[in-house]
């Protein structure tokens, strides 16, 4: 029975040890409906794992993956008619064409008219190449199949591992609007990806994920604000670097030329002016610098290494 | 499922090693004949005279119908190994089982599917074998001689399916050998190498467990070679190298023999497919 008709991704829990390494450990997670949700992670962070055990590839070693309210152990089949996948390598057959590809795929899953086939390949802008052999395809057209296969049973759930992956910055365009042209279709996106940029601006939340755990999880632009940095210019800036450095709350502190960059929560702001003022430092310019996500994943990433 | 067995089969229609295979197929028949006949038209000087004549009939309805049949089984073999180990091997290579079975949650589903195209796949070839084998043993019937059809009676022709029946089922512990080894080492390569590997040294060591006599002796009755060559029609060319007509074991222990390793191949694979993690 299907429990919550809100969330469709539920992980508690979840874990996934090959031998003593621990690839994904202790994974909580929460995907509504209709969000485009970024999963960001250095290479070899437990992504893909993840990934696999969502689609039922990779057997949890414990813990539990619901999707749409069911467990995918028991309901796996039932789950998978309503997921489109694209997975990290591209699984084709090269000597079919783009088209007999995706007729391959249509059989195996059922229900899914020659119309529709014509359907994705024009989506994802293949139709005049869908007679060609995929060995043929380059590693743009490749991915662009891969989507077309991933759409082919109209799901509600799409996962997507690196979806632009090879493309050129034209077709990474694409591929950004397409996906966000299916988030406002009310489709939830799980969207793997190591391209910073691309996931700030399609996705809505993010997770963070670095040796298998989590570390961050929420939204976009809390996220961004969450690092916040601030810049300062002031008279004496040696000597302002050595005052702040003895702060407990300030955790970073970089000097660009005549500018300081602190890293510091905002509502701290005004004590910094107020301590230097005491030391004779005087600030000729303040303002808050808002992270990119860029710099938000390394901070967090590089973060938990020093940790 | 019927659906996947559907879409298997178009897979094996639509890849070009599956036709390829099928020409070495009637290469191989034609060889067989042609070059049999070439020493029957002009026999080694040492060739006994029975030996031709026996050479000979091999050649002719309607014992051409046991060249016909030892042929195909064991060129089939051969080719089958080859073809189901790419077919199951190359969807690791290509990353093509994770699309499968994220769109198919049913992992049996995927082994039986592949199971039952290429038992119908041998099917197909084994006719294909028969019709082609039919048309050469009436090339070779006419140069040595005239054909006389009366033994061709309505028992004699349920012989022939019956015939038929027989090599089909000694395929089968090679298609499912070839599917153990490419599940066992998830290549194409390994299936393969595993299957051919065991179909020789099998047949070597049937020779050696027969040269050695005693007990030794009672251990090729339960491996696959003199089993299948038990149930295979053979003529005086294709019996196996190793294995001659006296020391062949019963159609019971053959047959029984064989499903055992049937279900015995078939089970391991199944468990292990579903068992293993499909990672990138």
């Amino acid at each position: 029975m299907e429990k919550n008709g809100d969330l469709i991704v539920r992980t508690e829990h979840l874990t996934k040890c090959f031998g003593k390494l621990v690839a994904v450990d202790d994974l909580n997670l929460e995907i509504r409906k209709g969000e485009v949700f970024g999963f960001l992670g250095p290479n070899g962070s437990g992504k893909s794992t993840t990934m696999g055990m969502m689609l039922g590839l990779i057997a949890p070693t414990s813990g539990t993956v619901e999707l749409f309210g069911l467990n995918i152990q028991n309901y796996l089949p039932k789950i998978l008619q309503r997921i489109g996948a694209v997975t990290e390598s591209i699984g084709f057959y090269p000597y079919l064409s783009g088209r007999d590809n995706l007729k391959y795929i249509a059989r195996i899953t059922g229900g899914i008219s020659s119309s529709r086939i014509k359907e994705v390949l024009e989506l994802v802008e293949l139709s005049g190449r869908e007679k060609d052999k995929f060995s043929n395809y380059s590693l743009g057209m490749k991915q662009r199949l891969a989507i077309a296969c991933a759409l082919l049973n109209g799901p509600e759930f799409v996962v997507l591992d690196e979806p632009t992956n090879g493309l050129d910055p034209a077709g990474m365009k694409e591929i950004r609007e397409l996906i966000i042209r299916l988030g406002q279709e009310g489709k939830t996106i799980f969207l793997n990806s190591h391209l910073l940029h691309e996931v700030e601006q399609v996705c809505r939340r993010v997770a963070i994920i670095k040796q298998g755990k989590v570390i961050t999880q929420g939204l976009v632009k809390d996220l961004m604000k969450k690092g916040d940095t601030l810049q300062i210019k002031v008279n004496e800036p040696e000597k302002a670097m050595t005052v702040l450095k003895n702060i407990n709350w300030i955790t970073s502190i970089v000097r660009e030329d005549d500018k300081l960059l602190i890293g510091v929560k905002a509502e701290k702001y005004a004590e910094i002016s107020a301590v230097l003022a005491k030391e004779s430092i005087f600030v000729t310019e303040m303002r808050a610098k808002e992270n990119t996500l860029e710099e938000f994943f390394l901070e967090m990433t590089e973060e938990r290494i020093n940790d | 499922m019927i659906e996947m067995i559907r879409a298997e089969l178009f897979k094996l229609r639509k890849r070009r090693m599956t036709w390829i295979l099928l020409i070495i197929l009637a290469a191989f028949f034609c060889l067989m004949f042609f070059a049999t006949y070439g020493i029957t038209s002009s026999p080694p000087d040492r060739m006994p005279g029975e030996a031709v004549d026996a050479i000979r009939a091999s050649l002719q309805f309607p014992d051409a119908f046991n060249m016909i049949f030892s042929t195909a089984g064991t060129i089939g073999t051969l080719l089958l190994i080859i073809l189901v180990a790419s077919s199951i091997g190359n969807e690791y290579g290509w990353g093509t089982v994770r699309q499968v079975l994220t769109r198919r949650g049913i992992r049996y589903y995927f082994v039986i599917s592949k199971l039952v195209s290429f038992i119908i796949i041998a099917v197909i070839g084994l006719l294909i074998s028969v019709i082609i084998g039919f048309i050469l043993a009436l090339i070779t019937s006419n140069l040595i001689g005239s054909i006389n059809w009366d033994f061709m009676t309505a028992s004699y022709i349920g012989g022939l399916f019956e015939k038929f029946g027989w090599t089909l089922f000694s395929l089968l512990p090679y298609i499912l050998l070839a599917t153990f080894f490419a599940f066992l080492g998830r290549s194409a390569i390994a299936g393969i190498g595993g299957g051919l590997g065991f179909y020789f040294i099998e047949a070597i060591a049937v020779g050696i467990f027969n040269q050695a006599g005693g007990w030794l002796a009672k251990i090729p009755d339960y491996l696959i070679e003199p089993n299948v060559s038990a149930l295979v029609p053979s003529s005086q060319f294709a019996q196996g190298p190793f294995t001659s007509a006296s020391t062949l074991p019963s159609t019971l222990n053959a047959s029984l023999t064989i499903a055992v390793y049937c279900v015995v191949f078939i089970v391991i694979s199944l468990y292990m497919f579903k068992k293993r993690d499909i990672t990138a």
